[in-house]
């Protein structure tokens, strides 16, 4: 504990350690004299030769760490006072770290939840789903598929050799009854093996078991934990209770923790994997194909099962050659991969953008620095020249800059944490798992520390050296501003500053492509206006419309009423959401061969279809009411169907079938529909690419469908007429559910516009910040070069310089940096927005106009930075200027 | 320590143990009594003495207290702890073995 006296009796230490020296340099005098110099003369030699008192005292001081602490309080203090000293720099250097430290801590904290631990799942690293695609490209995406048939997924499971274990699930939207209504939940059907698979204990209760597939099993589901928050009110004792679920009591046996999110489920209904065993394999009418996921054997390539699935696939189409395209690949990929899609490379992208912003701000901050050590060399020549160690100075310029990074840190941690907030709610849901959390974690603190240590180290360090290096004496000599600082440090600065401006035109080039692109999306004519047009999803409960007959006649109702209402103009039944949401199908054409299946998309409407989505009618008639009446088989196609199945021929007359028809129990099968109309194309599936083939026939050839679709254009905002509808549908039949509604330009944008919206939203918030970081940076150094020159303004003004050529000569400075760095980064742009390619749609990566009007903006907002320095320095008065020195 | 040899790295440390060793002294006996032994070869300046003092103290080799001298006047004197003790004898072993090998190679190569 000596040191811990020593610190607190710091005064008592100093006197000895004085006591001890002068206690020497008596002794010596004491010996001179006893060797017969006179005391005078003792005392000169043996002062000399001991060579000044203090300075042996700091020796034995820096021998002792207490003492490298106080000094190191006291170069704190130091430090916070002379940033005190200048709070517009500080505040400036403070805030343009922080912006950098939090969004890269954001973006890290995004990045790392969504790339590296998106699931929670027993050895999610090797989790594998299966796809098939055809290999001849026509450009549709027909026979691809990731969801396999029953006897597929069971040959598929005994076979490989790949796999530890594979489950298979699909999604059905079910009604549930609870007290005082029915809702709908999406619910996975899953296989047994489902919670053994993903090894996640259940929060209450039990997962799914084997058992509960077996043919006697009771019948039994899972709740998830959102559904169990916000519909039972987190109620522990509902489990072991029974519901009403899509008619059949079951039992509910356990709730699942919030990150157990398996196959997307609401909740989880057993499957039996047995023609007709529990969890009919059925959705609505059509038989389920089953979505896989398999885990890999510890140690086995995702290449190696691909190979092995390949295998296996290729002697499954020997078997069932019609469920596979004639030509085709497998492949094999991790459920991240899969899930996350091309979204990934745009989380890569933006980690970019974020780099470059840090880079950005590290800059800034040191050119600051750069700027102050330069004001400050005369204070540091004096300092060194009194004997300061330089490593003394080093360290308290550190010091310096750690304080600032500290500050910066604590704000940046404040901002993050708002920064998360708002890119969580803005973050499209979609292409995420939805297991994943976004959230700061403290690894993610620990990040941030790192940037700031690592900012200090090269904010601090450069120009901690530089000021130490060369020649004091020219410092001392120099007039205290730095005139003499050497023109390469100048540089050196410039070359901060263009590096600026060129990182900045790569974020502005990347967000004005995302931004041309999403202006491109939702500029898409679509061949009808979504905004008039509301939806409703009716579900028909399983005991009502027993005969095609009860069902018509409820539909012919509920449309007269719907169209009897002030402000509805056209009403329809249907079956998909165009362009959202849509029913494929191969089609046959009599005396015409194909090799790839024409995949076609087909709705079953009424009369109303047509006006209701205003499509314009190219050739022959739409529907009439008693084809619809009479189930006719008979079609109205779109252009795109028209010129495929019948090239160079009229279409008006003609017959197809539709080959999935025959799989549904309740549809005409063998049945060909005959050609009465064409309309014009219109977006009916992903709105980038060009319309599929599309037939919309009258919906009553489908007897009983558990779903209907209303849409109705309206000449009112369509939502404010949802209560009415309700109401009409309900006076029909008040067992009826109506579950989602809406407009169709809401889903539009909900499924279309997502996730471009966030990438232009962050990007643009990137590039923003960066912006005005580089105008902060523009600004700063030419406010410092300005105040340089103050004295030579005042003599060029005095020999007759006009204050527009001062104006002009300080302007060309920051112009000629700004344009040197627009070049540069306009070249890097070239270079690099091609990684965006994926993401953009309608533009090139390379856009003229873009790039342009980019580079435009920079150099706009570069004039502005240097204007102001550039007018300050042009209203210098000569008589002060030069009286200044 | 003009055109005197600059003490090798550590030998200080070794030289002020070993002189401490042979009874508690002051600083400036130590250096004194380090000029007389090496028969002037070595001066060791104030500026190293004192800061190598302390830090053999703040390692626990030495240990010092305030005693009077002969002439009375109070003075911060040094002794060898038993850790100095030992650590003096290893250093010593180690110093004798390395000269001994520097001396052994100089030789074959004469």
């Amino acid at each position: 504990m000596r040191w811990l006296r020593r610190l607190l009796h710091k005064s008592s230490v100093e006197a000895q350690l004085d006591n001890e020296l002068r206690f020497h340099l008596e002794q010596q005098i004491a010996d001179y004299v006893s060797a017969g110099m006179s005391p005078a003369e003792a005392r000169r030699v043996a002062l000399l030769e001991f060579g000044g008192l203090e300075r042996v005292k700091e020796e034995v001081r820096d021998t002792k760490w207490e003492m490298h602490l106080d000094s190191l309080v006291r170069d704190f203090r130091f430090a916070i006072r002379t940033l005190r000293k200048d709070p517009r720099f500080s505040l400036v250097a403070i805030l343009t770290l922080a912006f950098g430290i939090s969004a890269t801590t954001v973006m890290f904290s995004v990045v790392y939840n969504l790339r590296f631990d998106p699931f929670p799942y027993k050895g999610a690293d090797r989790l594998a789903t299966i796809s098939i695609h055809s290999l001849k490209q026509t450009g549709d995406t027909d026979g691809d598929r990731d969801s396999f048939t029953m006897p597929e997924f069971l040959d598929y499971r005994q076979q490989n050799h790949v796999f530890e274990d594979m489950i298979g699930s699909y999604n059905d939207m079910v009604l549930f009854k609870k007290g005082d209504g029915t809702t709908m939940f999406g619910a996975a059907v899953v296989t047994a093996n489902t919670f053994d698979f993903y090894g996640i204990p259940p929060l209450l209760g039990r997962g799914i078991t084997l058992d509960d597939a077996k043919p006697d099993a009771p019948p039994v589901f899972v709740l998830n934990y959102k559904i169990w928050k916000s519909d039972f009110n987190a109620d522990p004792s509902i489990v072991g209770k029974s519901f009403l679920v899509d008619g059949k009591q079951r039992t509910l046996v356990g709730v699942m923790p919030p990150r157990f999110q398996a196959s997307s489920g609401r909740l989880w209904i057993p499957l039996g994997l047995r023609p007709n065993a529990e969890g009919a394999n059925l959705v609505g009418n059509i038989p389920a194909r089953l979505w896989a996921v398999g885990r890999l054997k510890p140690g086995t390539s995702f290449q190696a099962a691909t190979a092995e699935f390949e295998a296996l696939a290729k002697n499954h189409s020997k078997v069932y050659p019609k469920d596979y395209p004639e030509q085709f690949s497998v492949s094999v990929r991790s459920l991240m991969e899969t899930s996350m899609g091309d979204f990934k490379f745009m989380l890569y992208a933006l980690f970019g953008a974020v780099a470059i912003l840090l880079l950005i701000a590290c800059s800034n901050v040191a050119n600051l620095l750069f700027a102050k050590a330069t004001v400050r060399e005369q204070e540091i020549a004096v300092r060194v020249s009194l004997g300061a160690p330089r490593s003394r100075l080093i360290r308290q310029l550190l010091l310096e800059s750690f304080v600032l990074a500290g500050m910066a840190c604590v704000v940046g941690c404040i901002l993050a944490y708002f920064g998360l907030e708002g890119i969580s709610a803005t973050i499209p849901s979609d292409p995420l798992p939805d297991e994943a959390v976004i959230g700061l974690r403290p690894v993610v603190f620990l990040f941030a520390l790192g940037i700031a240590l690592f900012t200090t180290v090269i904010c601090g360090l450069a120009p901690a050296l530089h000021t130490l290096r060369g020649n004091l004496h020219e410092r001392l000599m120099g007039s205290g501003k730095g005139v003499n600082a050497s023109f390469r440090q100048g540089a050196l600065r410039g070359a901060l500053v263009v590096a600026q401006v060129a990182l900045s035109v790569v974020l502005l080039a990347g967000t004005g492509l995302l931004t041309r692109s999403f202006m491109a999306l939702t500029h898409i004519d679509l061949g009808f206006d979504p905004k008039p047009i509301l939806f409703a999803e009716l579900h028909v409960p399983e005991d009502r419309h027993q005969t095609p007959e009860e069902e018509k006649e409820f539909l012919r109702q509920v449309l007269l009423r719907v169209k009897a209402l002030p402000g509805v103009n056209s009403a329809t039944v249907a079956l998909s959401l165009p362009p959202v949401w849509g029913i494929y199908s191969d089609a046959t054409v009599p005396g015409k061969t194909h090799a790839d299946p024409w995949f076609t998309r087909y709705d079953l409407c009424s009369e109303g279809f047509f006006e209701t989505l205003g499509l314009h009618l190219q050739r022959g008639r739409v529907l009439s009411e008693s084809e619809i009446a009479s189930r006719s088989h008979v079609a109205v196609v779109n252009e795109t169907l028209a010129k495929r199945f019948f090239p160079g021929e009229d279409p008006i007359g003609k017959r197809f079938k539709l080959n999935f028809l025959d799989e549904i129990p309740n549809a005409p099968h063998d049945a060909y529909f005959e050609v009465v109309g064409v309309v014009r194309d219109f977006g009916n599936w992903d709105v980038r690419k060009s319309p599929l083939p599309e037939a919309l026939l009258p919906y009553t050839i489908l007897a009983s469908a558990q779903k209907r679709i209303l849409l109705a254009r309206t000449a009112v905002p369509p939502t404010s007429l949802l209560p009415a509808v309700r109401r009409e549908v309900w006076a029909v039949d008040s067992n009826m559910a109506i579950t989602s509604t809406g407009t169709l330009q809401e889903l539009l944008s909900l499924f279309s516009y997502t996730q471009p919206r966030f990438d232009v939203i962050t990007s643009g918030a990137f590039a923003g910040i960066g912006l005005l970081l580089v105008v902060i940076g523009i600004f700063s150094l030419m406010a410092y070069v300005v105040s340089l020159h103050t004295h030579e303004i005042g003599i060029r003004m005095a020999l007759g310089a006009t204050k527009g050529s001062i104006l002009k000569i300080f302007l060309a400075k920051g112009l000629r940096l700004v344009a040197v760095g627009v070049a540069i980064g306009f070249l890097t742009s070239l270079a690099l927005t091609r990684f965006l390619a994926s993401q953009l749609w309608g533009i090139s990566a390379t856009d003229t106009l873009t790039l342009t009007s980019v580079m435009v903006i920079m150099v706009l907002f570069g004039a502005v930075a240097c204007l102001v320095p550039a007018r300050r320095a042009a209203d210098v008065d000569p008589n002060v200027a030069l009286r200044y020195e | 320590m003009d055109g005197k040899p600059e003490f090798l790295k550590g030998t200080l440390d070794l030289v002020i143990l070993k002189i401490v060793a042979l009874g508690p002294c002051h600083g400036y006996a130590i250096a004194q009594r380090l000029r007389q032994i090496s028969k002037d070869y070595f001066q060791v300046h104030q500026g190293s003495l004192y800061p190598a003092l302390h830090r053999l103290e703040d390692r626990g080799l030495l240990q010092a207290d305030w005693r009077d001298t002969d002439t009375g006047r109070e003075a911060k004197f040094y002794a060898l702890t038993k850790k100095g003790q030992k650590h003096l004898e290893t250093e010593r072993f180690e110093w004798e073995r390395l000269t001994e090998a520097v001396a052994l190679i100089l030789r074959a190569v004469e």
